[in-house]
């Protein structure tokens, strides 16, 4: 799109512009913070430091919530993977009448407000004694990122052509290794990228957290929060840059994995 | 000749009362059929007519309602795909397109638990026998749709099956390359003496390639017999029409002549008719390019009015009109063709044998 400037594309481009604004405003400004020397927060920061990093990364407390965290998050991405891209394949290529409602539930924890679910979750672990287990923080959160994950694996599946698999068993190969011989290896890159997203879904997820988190073990960004109630230092945006750039790498990672799915794909027709 | 070329003898199949409805719909109905050993059947009908149900039934991809397949006397009814060991062909090649072409080749071969080395000489010794060597390290999509088929071909007679199974295999190339893959399908069934049935819609595919041509309507076989048989005397009105050009002239079968609604009186010897004729309603069939073009008056020829010349090089096609309004058909060849206008009176002659006869049941 080479035009003029018209009016209206002035305005669209303002319009573009400023939610770019709104939306990387608050990061922008919490970075530098994370590298002020006062031990409370202050904008523009003052001097320039890596003692909050160290400060993490030297408390026992933080760790320990950035390994359970990170245990968390490891399951709900393997979990989700696994059901997801199960469930996925059984509705696209399975010949079930129930297929759009599977799809609905699997799909609505995109809908259903956070807050919802959580309390849901809570009163439903209470009673079964799963609340601040890992089982119960990988359910949950494997719930939430489902959504995800159907939704990239569905996108490789319908790419994918169905008689490939049965050329496959033409070949000799079970349904199973038609599956994981053929079709799996074509819509790995999705797969992966479905397992990132889940990953970095777990990884930063503050709101179920807050209701399920026993007295001992708390997620990272539970342990945040705490951190914020009790004394607001500049260690809060120093774990703020690093899931930032958690999240960063995590989503270059997922691009380049789609990249992948790009180039490997032929086209269908062409003589 | 490549050692993948070994001869092995072709499958023989039996099908016996073969059904398949999905839901209320028969799309192969009481289908009944005995393939010889090393035979090219083609299977040919228009789209609907079942002859894609009856291949995916062979393959063991759909299941039939009713009836029995038996493979080299296994019964094969139920059986799944991957424990026939059958050859397949599909329409748009179906290669894996994440594997290589040796790899996609030797796939068969892996799963039947050969091993590397194996693998490797056998699939590139198939690649050889499909005119491919060397393109054993390329991707599928660094292939043209002719080598593509031809890895497909490939990957279907690694393993030396005996049956071969392909389902409108040339239907996505353009016809040139069309042609050259027909006559290069045909080499590799006489070398390899496999089984082959041969999906299609292109008559002319099928009456160039295989041994025998089974024509499809509704799921019923409407005649079974080999090329030559089949154009010439078609078995019914559905297979004259769907085979080649015809004339179909309504007429009344006395029981010795026959009657045109233009007032002709014709007398065809006995082998004219198809089956058995009864007196009445009846139909005269002759294809176009057993007509000749004569005076109007001459002795024996039919009279009717010219609509239109169409002049293709070798030969003209002419369209004209019986005075009861049937439209009939005449390929001639153009050398020594007189002058012809449109609306002139012309006559149309014909030797004994060339007319074919059809009672009123033969629709």
């Amino acid at each position: 799109m080479s035009g003029k400037l018209t009016p209206g594309r002035l305005m669209l481009m303002a319009y573009v512009y400023l939610v770019l604004i709104f939306v990387l405003a608050p990061i922008v400004v919490i970075l530098p913070m994370a590298f002020s020397e006062p031990d409370y927060l202050t904008f523009p920061p003052e001097g320039f430091t890596f003692k909050w990093f160290g400060a993490f990364f030297g408390n026992a407390r933080w760790m320990d919530a950035s390994v359970f965290s990170l245990k968390i998050a490891v399951l709900t991405s393997i979990v989700t993977v696994v059901v997801g891209t199960m469930a996925t394949y059984a509705l696209m290529r399975g010949a079930g009448r129930l297929g759009t409602l599977f799809q609905g539930l699997l799909i609505a924890p995109i809908v259903v407000p956070h807050i919802a679910l959580a309390v849901a979750l809570y009163l439903f672990f209470r009673q079964t004694g799963l609340s601040g287990t890992v089982t119960g923080y990988v359910m949950a959160h494997a719930i939430i990122a489902m959504p995800f994950v159907v939704f990239t694996v569905a996108a490789a599946l319908s790419s994918v052509d169905a008689t490939l698999e049965d050329a496959a068993m033409s070949c000799g190969a079970s349904r199973f290794d038609a599956f994981r011989l053929v079709t799996l290896p074509l819509i790995l890159p999705n797969v992966l990228s479905g397992a990132l997203f889940a990953f970095i879904l777990s990884f930063d997820e503050p709101v179920i957290s807050f209701f399920l988190a026993g007295i001992r073990d708390k997620t990272l960004p539970r342990m945040m929060f705490d951190n914020i109630e009790q004394n607001l230092t500049p260690v809060i945006p120093a774990i703020a840059v690093l899931l930032t750039g958690v999240s960063i790498l995590v989503l270059v990672c997922a691009a380049v994995l789609r990249r992948m799915a790009q180039s490997r794909s032929i086209p269908a027709e062409e003589g | 000749m490549a050692n993948g070329a070994q001869t092995t003898a072709g499958a023989e199949i039996t099908v016996r009362g073969l059904e398949k409805k999905f839901g209320q719909l028969k799309a192969v109905d009481d289908l009944s059929l005995d393939i010889p050993s090393g035979e090219f059947l083609a299977l040919l009908g228009p789209s609907g007519s079942g002859k894609s149900t009856v291949l995916m039934m062979l393959a063991g991809f759909e299941v039939p309602t009713a009836g029995a397949i038996t493979i080299d006397g296994r019964d094969c009814t139920r059986l799944t795909p991957q424990k026939r060991n059958i050859g397949m062909v599909f329409q748009h090649y179906s290669l894996f397109p994440h594997l290589s072409v040796i790899d996609n080749v030797a796939f068969p071969l892996k799963m039947r638990g050969a091993s590397r080395a194996d693998r490797r000489r056998r699939a590139a010794e198939a690649l050889e026998v499909v005119r491919l060597e060397g393109y054993g390290d390329r991707m599928p999509s660094q292939l043209s749709g002719g080598q593509r088929q031809r890895v497909a071909l490939a990957r279907a007679i690694v393993y030396q099956p005996r049956l071969l199974l392909m389902d409108e295999p040339l239907s996505a190339l353009d016809k040139n390359l069309r042609e050259e893959m027909q006559l290069e399908i045909k080499r590799l069934h006489s070398e390899l003496g496999v089984t082959v049935v041969f999906v299609t819609h292109d008559q002319g595919e099928a009456l160039t390639m295989a041994d025998r041509v089974a024509i499809l309507r509704g799921g019923r076989i409407q005649q079974i017999s080999a090329a030559r048989e089949l154009y010439e005397r078609p078995a019914n009105l559905f297979s004259a029409g769907f085979i080649g050009e015809m004339n179909m002239i309504p007429a009344q079968w006395d029981g010795s002549g026959l009657m045109l609604a233009q007032g002709d009186r014709l007398a065809p010897p006995e082998a004219a008719l198809i089956g058995a004729v009864p007196s009445g309603v009846a139909t005269l069939a002759i294809r176009p390019e057993r007509l000749r073009v004569s005076a109007p008056d001459a002795p024996g020829a039919l009279a009717a009015t010219l609509e239109e010349v169409v002049y293709a090089g070798a030969g003209t096609l002419l369209i004209a009109r019986l005075a009861d309004g049937t439209e009939i058909r005449a390929r001639v060849p153009s050398a020594g063709l007189p002058r012809l206008a449109e609306g002139e009176r012309i006559g149309l002659t014909f030797d004994p044998d060339a007319l074919l006869v059809y009672g009123e049941a033969a629709a």
